[in-house]
């Protein structure tokens, strides 16, 4: 028996590494993987019957008579007609990306703006200069009817919409959409959530292949937006949706109602040399012809490279290897790029701040009044006293950000007029700091209170960036008497860090959305700081309450009477009531003073070669960065005319311009 | 006290090296300019002269602003008071140090944080880094905080490594066997990735840092103490002394370990160096000392980001770091040299 087995043995020996090379080949690659055969259709089908009163269908004629049909034709049109289409549009991203699902694992990164937030087309797009009071104009739909008594939109999707493979968008991808965001398979617990049965939305009504309704939960103010901004789901595409969603289509370009695709080929090659991703345009791309949608997305091709440092990718700016660059940092526009820079008063490279009217980033010190001292109000609103951010905007950001005055800036309307965040004053400060306890300077001129104990506090942050910053606060707040243990955590550690509610203060913001009201229950409901925040009677503390982590209420507030209000607002179907409850909220949590408002970034700047253009007003007032909205195209003209005068002596008439006609003035102190 | 003829000879060769001897005395010399930097390089003034008493602020508690008729309680701002009482004029004084910043003042309150190139007038001699903070002074206390790390790192390890390394030598057998293994375990943890988990849970200060780096430094030092051991036990000398019953840590510790000597003294200033190098290269990491400390990995890492903009930050800590390395290689070559036992050997 021995000799014959031997030779099997070497073989299997030989064999080896070759199989360990190839396992390895097959980790790394994964679409050349052969998937087992899945067909999602019977669970979809089960799906829509289990929840019978979300996943309703009727016929065509039980369609009401005599709806409001709208297309808001009266809106002015965005972008400009003068834009050509053509060229290629050159980016930037920091790292390879790790998928190209739209959800799940993954796939909140900052190339999903190239797949989804900022390509694909919608129900409808909230326009972005705000004629009026948060007004849609279409995209995927013709036509549609809001009523209010029944909290419906009836929505008409537009014949010409189609998928980027030819199909039609049709009923069916939105009751899928509905399907895949309720099912467990994708790994999305938010989507689950947002979207699951009775949530946000009560029902999806079938008519016909073009012709539904949805019935939104609750009737909000924002309720024809919040059907409006559903982005379907191409249906075909997803027949193999599975457990193993997050593998399977981890690689997969999905069809997208947007301009841009990702060719087969191209996504072979990029995903074997990882450094850069090209999207072309579709030719015949449904929308081309569509108000609103036509004069926009004009380049031909995308080309993003990956280039992680920011000092080289704005080498290769200047090296004219790339388009455009941010200049919002104060350093890249006034000591690396300044105004007298050769290549700015030469012509070749222009320049343009625009300033935006959009809610703003929640910059600031967010202090976590459940820890020790913290959880004192004195302490507090010393600490609110004691943070100099006029000194940090004048001299970090060089006098142009503006200081934050409430939780929710930039909401219009919505945010409160009369709240001013408190200056900086170190004597009331100091105050403040004596009733609590901390009396009298120690040696080093830090604050102790009769116990001994120094007032010091960790103030930590993941920015690097914003080192600066935390140097600052920290030397002026010595001057009350307040130190500050400054901790720089890189971005995720930090994130862990104050998501378990282990930060004392954190530097840190949340981004927020351009909506018609701010949100806060996910910040300062109660429920969101402790396991079972009060005793029986609902209003005394509960002493053994544990926070609760992985919630955004950094701050620990819980506050009975704050949360009545909260729950008010969110029920809230009239915009006036919902502002009259905000204000409150405000003057609740400014007293509560666990938020030090910290900052604000009023404009976006950016420095682009010549031959980018723009329309002639630059960009909306909700445009948070220039390329959000894609308004700009190139002029191959002038990019024939630049290239190669780099090094040479040739000029052209400069251009460094500032647009602020949108512009709001900061408020007055 | 007298020295070892032996040791004598050696301390003569050294001297007589010149370039290692001098490299020592300017080590040493910094060293010490190091200890007392605050008289040289400081925003506490020197002498106060308030009427008619005389203040020295340099060390102890820091004095507020009231004590000297100012209108804030926190530390006096010593650079302004010596302005207001020139004004004054009613014969109060104050001396600043040469230097008048410290290395963790922001010295363009209100202005802009950019980089700003040397300044004479300011005293700003190096220039200031893009926190608007004095480079010179932040190159010194630097120094300091590099140097203390140095000395702790080479104590504890040469604690650790020298006497674990005397006992697997003089033991040997089991004892020695186990922790050899040990010590080949350990020494493949990668260092890099726990330094990189403690600073991503909690700030690092010098004195985890001192404990990571010398927790993963130590097994090196062992291999050269075990063979020295074991090349000593060997010798009629300690036969002599366990015959005479003398204890064993009396046998390793006042027997051998002087015998071993010169393989500690030859490390030494390599170990420095390399301690030096360990602590710059983690704070460029940025997985060094908390913000604000001053150190040396900080400013290059801040050097390399400004290179276009402002060269100087670079170049004073790049200078820096290479002239005190580069001194304590000559003293480290010379001490080699000095105990190298070649000297005496002839060969025929």
């Amino acid at each position: 028996m021995i000799p014959v087995r031997l030779p099997h043995a070497r073989l299997l020996m030989a064999g080896l590494p070759a199989l360990v090379l190839v396992f390895l080949a097959g980790c790394s690659c994964s679409t050349q993987t052969t998937w087992p055969e899945e067909d999602i259709t019977e669970e979809e089908l089960a799906h829509y019957a289990a929840n019978p009163d979300f996943f309703v269908y009727k016929t065509i004629d039980d369609l009401p008579a005599d709806l409001p049909w709208t297309r808001n034709d009266h809106l002015p049109e965005i972008g400009s007609p003068k834009a050509i289409r053509g060229g290629t549009y050159r980016a930037r991203i920091q790292d390879f990306p790790r998928t190209l699902r739209l959800y799940g694992p993954d796939s909140n990164s900052s190339f999903r703006p190239f797949l989804l937030d900022d390509i694909a087309i919608r129900l409808g797009h909230l326009h972005p200069n705000n004629p009026g009071d948060h007004e849609y104009y279409p995209g995927l739909a013709l036509e549609w009817a809001p009523d209010p008594d029944t909290r419906t939109v009836y929505i008409r999707l537009d014949p010409k919409a189609r998928w980027s493979d030819g199909k039609p968008v049709t009923t069916e991808d939105f009751f899928f959409m509905f399907f895949m965001f309720q099912s467990p398979h994708i790994r999305a617990p938010w989507y689950n959530n947002y979207y699951g049965v009775g949530v946000t939305y009560d029902r999806i009504i079938h008519y016909d292949e073009r012709t539904f309704a949805i019935t939104m939960a609750q009737l909000r103010p924002d309720f024809v937006g919040r059907v409006l901004n559903l982005v379907p789901l191409p249906r075909h595409f997803f027949r193999e949706l599975g457990p193993d969603y997050v593998q399977r289509f981890n690689w997969r370009f999905a069809p997208t109602t947007g301009a841009y695709i990702l060719t087969p080929e191209e996504l072979e090659r990029s995903r074997r040399n990882r450094g850069r991703i090209t999207f072309v345009r579709q030719e015949d791309w449904w929308a081309n012809d569509k108000p609103n949608l036509r004069y926009r997305f004009n380049p031909d091709r995308i080309r993003i490279r990956v280039i992680r440092d920011t000092p080289k990718a704005f080498e290769l700016f200047l090296a004219g290897e790339m388009d455009m660059f941010g200049m919002n940092q104060a350093e890249f526009n006034f000591d690396r790029l300044p105004d007298h820079h050769p290549l700015v008063e030469r012509g070749l490279i222009h320049k343009a701040t625009f300033y935006n009217d959009v809610p703003r980033p929640t910059w600031g010190l967010w202090i976590n009044s459940a820890r020790p001292h913290l959880d004192n109000n004195d302490v507090r609103i010393g600490i609110n006293y004691a943070a100099n951010w006029d000194l940090v905007i004048q001299q970090f950001f060089r006098g142009e950000f503006f200081r934050m005055q409430t939780t929710a800036d930039g909401y219009g309307s919505m945010t409160h007029p009369g709240i001013r965040a408190r200056p900086f004053d170190p004597n009331r400060a100091m105050e403040h700091f004596a009733r609590a306890g901390f009396t009298r300077r120690g040696p080093d001129g830090i604050l102790v209170n009769e116990a001994g104990q120094r007032l010091s506090f960790n103030l930590s942050t993941g920015s690097e960036a914003l080192a600066g910053v935390l140097t600052i606060l920290r030397e002026e707040a010595r001057k009350a008497g307040l130190d500050f243990r400054i901790e720089i955590l890189d971005a995720s550690s930090n994130w862990r860090k104050v998501q378990e509610k282990n930060h004392d203060i954190a530097l840190s913001a949340f981004g927020v959305s351009v909506e018609m009201f701010p949100r806060y229950w996910e910040t300062y409901h109660s429920s969101n700081a402790f396991d079972v925040p009060f005793l029986e009677d609902g209003v005394t503390p509960n002493p053994d309450r544990r926070p609760r982590e992985q919630t955004n209420n950094l701050e620990s507030i819980a506050i009975a009477e704050l949360d009545a209000l909260i729950e008010r607002y969110d029920r809230s179907e009239s915009l006036d009531e919902m502002r009259e409850l905000a204000f409150k909220m405000e003057e609740i949590l400014h007293e509560h003073a666990s938020f030090v408002p910290g900052f604000y970034m009023p404009f976006f700047r950016t420095a682009y070669w010549r031959w980018v253009q723009w329309p002639d007003d630059f960009n909306v007032r909700f445009a948070r960065d220039p390329v959000e909205m894609w308004l700009f195209w190139f002029d191959e003209e002038k990019h024939e005319e630049t290239r190669g005068t780099r090094r040479g002596s040739e000029t052209f008439p400069p251009s460094v311009r500032i647009f602020d006609h949108w512009a709001v003035p900061p408020r007055e102190k | 006290m007298r020295l070892n003829p032996l040791t004598v000879k050696k301390i003569q060769r050294f001297r007589s090296i010149k370039r290692g001897y001098y490299s020592l005395l300017l080590v040493i010399g910094l060293l010490v300019f190091a200890a007392i930097a605050e008289l040289f390089i400081n925003n506490r003034a020197l002498i106060v002269s308030y009427e008619g008493s005389w203040r020295f602020p340099t060390y102890g508690a820091m004095i507020p602003g009231t004590e000297f008729g100012l209108d804030y309680s926190h530390e006096t701002n010593y650079r302004e008071l010596r302005e207001i009482f020139r004004e004054e004029g009613a014969g109060n004084w104050v001396i600043m140090p040469i230097v008048p910043w410290s290395p963790v003042e922001n010295a363009f309150r209100g202005e802009s944080m950019i980089p700003r190139p040397p300044d004479f007038a300011r005293r700003h001699f190096l220039g200031t880094d893009r926190e608007n903070r004095d480079i010179l002074s932040r190159l010194v206390y630097g120094f300091r905080n590099a140097m203390i790390f140095a000395f702790g790192f080479m104590f504890f390890v040469y604690l650790i490594g020298t006497t674990l390394g005397c006992l697997m030598g003089y033991f040997g057998g089991t004892f020695d066997l186990i922790v050899q293994r040990f010590i080949e375990i350990w020494s493949n943890v990668p260092f890099l990735y726990v330094v990189i988990i403690v600073a991503s849970v909690v700030t690092p200060t010098l004195g985890i840092l001192l404990a990571i780096t010398v927790l993963f430094a130590w097994t090196g030092m062992t291999y050269y103490m075990r063979t020295n051991t074991l090349k000593e036990k060997a010798r009629d000398y300690t036969a002599a002394a366990q015959v005479l019953g003398a204890s064993t840590p009396r046998i390793i510790f006042l027997h051998i370990l002087p015998n071993t000597i010169a393989t500690l003294v030859t490390f030494m200033p390599f170990t420095m160096a390399s301690a030096i190098t360990a602590i710059t290269a983690l704070d460029f990491l940025g997985f060094g000392l908390p913000r604000p400390t001053p150190s040396w990995g900080e400013m290059l890492q801040q050097g390399t980001q400004t290179m276009v903009i402002a060269p100087w930050i670079v170049t004073s800590a790049f200078s820096a770091i290479v002239i005190v390395l580069i001194l304590i290689t000559f003293v480290g070559e010379a001490v080699r040299e000095a105990f190298d036992p070649k000297k005496f050997t002839v060969y025929e």
